[in-house]
């Protein structure tokens, strides 16, 4: 992708260029906001709201989400549940799996800031920003499925709004 | 046999081994000198009108000024419940396995081994069980445990 990154730079000196290249960058961020997949990765109960978003119901599928089993195929990690501190190497770990670009929400209160366990507890991470870089923050114990397409929504409007010269600088 | 005659039973049988406690309507609970534990505890599996065949849980206890290690016993075939504890001093926190009376006892003598730092006598497998496996800092079940990272509910 390194090869995309440089078409604004090149484009430039070319008439007509920059129309090409500011297209070219809405068409890509768009299929990409609109084929968001994501890893499973469900380690508590917001992997219930989780599962019940991407049923028939509420349906995932509809903003291109599929969920894949392995991080190889994923752009986005939706970290649904209670991140321990012998779970916060793994995750970390599966966030280094996933090409670039990757996107991560961290789901429900415990992924934020550590919800319940806060207090009182030796095993959970106090928030997963101190392992991964975080995009989309849903609040919630468990959020709702709609907080959840909300987040989801965000993160589209978030990608759709990046620059092809961005690309990657996360 | 009901709770009062397993009770008496135990006060006629197992005198000066197992003490019971007053537990209310719960079950039957005994207390056992740490000496005498893997004495009481084949003495209660191999008794024939009691015949404890399942170990259901090794709970350990940090009250503040001292341990507890609780077993709770289950006889399938006589359909019975137990309860015992062995109350320890924080300076002579060792108790022996029972690993070889109940397997089951392997793992949570484990746990206890682990996360309050319960020493146990003739136990061939204490390694690293729960807690991630560069752990370094104590026994995090216990009443005085802190740590950098660890928040206290604050009084309300």
């Amino acid at each position: 992708m390194g090869l995309i990154k440089k078409v604004p730079v090149y484009a430039e000196h070319v008439p007509g260029g920059g129309f090409v290249a500011t297209q070219l960058e809405s068409v890509l961020s768009h299929a990409q906001a609109c084929s968001m997949w994501y890893l499973l990765f469900a380690t508590a109960c917001c992997a219930i709201e989780l599962m019940c978003t991407g049923a028939s119901r509420y349906d995932f599928d509809r903003l291109g989400m599929i969920f894949r089993p392995t991080p190889r195929q994923a752009d986005l990690i939706i970290a649904a549940g209670t991140i321990t501190k012998k779970m916060a190497p793994r995750l970390r770990r599966l966030y280094d799996q996933m090409a670039e670009p990757r996107y991560v929400i961290a789901m429900g209160g415990c992924t934020i800031r550590g919800g319940p366990f806060y207090y009182d507890s030796y095993a959970v991470e106090k928030g997963i920003d101190h392992i991964v870089p975080v995009d989309i923050y849903i609040p919630g114990c468990p959020p709702r499925p709609e907080s959840l397409l909300e987040g989801c929504l965000h993160l589209q409007k978030k990608v759709k709004a990046q620059k092809l010269a961005d690309w990657h600088e996360k | 046999m009901t709770r009062d005659e397993l009770k008496e039973h135990i006060l006629k049988k197992y005198d000066g081994l197992l003490t019971p406690l007053e537990t209310g309507v719960f079950d039957l609970m005994c207390e056992v000198k740490p000496a005498n534990l893997t004495k009481v505890a084949r003495m209660l599996y191999d008794d024939e009108q009691l015949k404890f065949d399942f170990l259901n849980n090794i709970a350990g206890v940090d009250t503040g000024e001292q341990f507890e290690v609780v077993y709770s016993l289950s006889s399938i075939s006589n359909n019975l419940r137990l309860d015992f504890k062995l109350v320890l001093s924080y300076d002579q926190a060792v108790i022996d396995s029972v690993k070889d009376i109940w397997t089951a006892a392997d793992w949570h003598e484990r746990e206890i081994w682990e996360l309050y730092g319960i020493d146990i006598n003739n136990h061939d497998n204490l390694k690293r069980f729960l807690l991630p496996d560069d752990w370094d800092q104590g026994y995090p079940m216990r009443k005085d445990w802190d740590a950098p990272d660890f928040v206290r509910m604050p009084e309300l």
